[in-house]
């Protein structure tokens, strides 16, 4: 750790003391916004059964705050496009995603949903769900472990707390 | 395994109905042409002691010079089961539909339909299942040329009340 860094620390551990936080209005918003991700509860395929099972005991989702599977977009700030998204369905993810509140974010979840999978050169299916819906992370995996999506959702964290860093990730710098 | 009974009705109801018998994966396979296949299946439906009256499956097939509708027959009171086959012109692909005789042949008939253009007479409601009804063309058939993948990337416009 620089030297910077490490006395930027030391003077917030100093102001913590006296109970006085310093930060950014957007930067707090953003870490309340990352430890409570209310993910919409919207399957398309086998995927969603991961989905599901993420949220139970045995692998926890509610440790980050992120169990809040909400039954309408409306009160939900994350979409995971959990499956294959076929042709037929994809105005309607879309109506999903629009009708939800911003910020909002999307993760890809399983090969079906980042580049059509094995059904990419289906006649029936969208070859990734980046060309209707705009997607901040994307999960491999056939489906991917409940695990993986757990990491997902913690590199999204990230990537919200950084938007900086993300920005200049995305353009090669 | 096949029974002797079955068999016997069977090669009856082939003389009848012109078609060919033959014997595939373990059963009876009656191949017949389209304007038979009713009169095929209701009397496979009223056999006397080997009744095939349960509608198992139903499918198109494309073979190129030719379309085939497959009904595979069992019954559930007893081990007997049939394959009736028929032949449908690829041209004009139009066959008596078998929902007078199962209503569940409805939705297996609109699948047919849906993925290989086959026109079922008399079916109730004959419209796409699973492509949406602006779909264009019919993707199981050898000859469906799919669309590229920028094509198929481009969100297609949604109707109202779908």
């Amino acid at each position: 750790m620089d030297v910077k860094k490490e006395k930027e620390l030391r003077d917030a551990e100093a102001m913590a003391e006296k109970n006085i936080l310093l930060t950014g209005i957007e930067k707090f918003l953003n870490w309340g916004r990352v430890h409570s991700f209310w993910p919409a509860s919207f399957g398309l395929a086998c995927c969603a059964i991961e989905m599901a099972s993420s949220g139970n005991p045995r692998y926890d989702l509610s440790r980050f705050g992120y169990e809040v599977f909400q039954a309408s977009p409306r009160q939900a700030d994350l979409m995971i496009v959990a499956g294959t998204l076929t042709r037929k369905m994809a105005p309607v993810a879309r109506r999903i995603y629009d009708q939800m509140p911003e910020p909002k974010w999307a993760i890809a979840m399983g090969n079906c949903a980042c580049s059509g999978g094995p059904f990419a050169d289906s006649y029936a299916v969208v070859p990734g769900a980046d060309s209707i819906i705009p997607i901040d992370v994307y999960i491999p995996g056939c489906p991917p472990r409940p695990e993986s999506l757990i990491f997902g959702m913690l590199q999204l964290k990230q990537k919200i707390q950084n938007p900086t860093k993300a920005r200049l990730i995305k353009y090669g710098k | 395994m096949v029974s002797d009974s079955l068999r016997a009705r069977v090669g009856e109801l082939a003389v009848r109905v012109n078609g060919e018998v033959e014997e595939s994966l373990g059963e009876l396979e009656l191949t017949v042409n389209d304007r038979y296949a009713v009169e095929a299946l209701t009397s496979a439906k009223n056999f006397a002691d080997v009744p095939c009256d349960f509608l198992h499956d139903l499918c198109g097939m494309d073979l190129e010079d030719h379309l085939e509708v497959v009904y595979q027959l069992s019954s559930l009171r007893g081990p007997q089961r049939l394959r009736i086959i028929a032949r449908v012109e690829r041209d004009n692909p139009v066959i008596d539909s078998a929902t007078p005789l199962w209503k569940g042949a409805d939705f297996l008939e609109r699948e047919a339909f849906d993925m290989f253009g086959i026109q079922f007479r008399g079916h109730p409601n004959l419209k796409r299942i699973y492509m949406w009804d602006d779909f264009e063309g019919h993707p199981m058939r050898k000859d469906y040329v799919v669309e590229s993948h920028e094509q198929r990337a481009v969100m297609r416009v949604r109707k109202e009340g779908e």
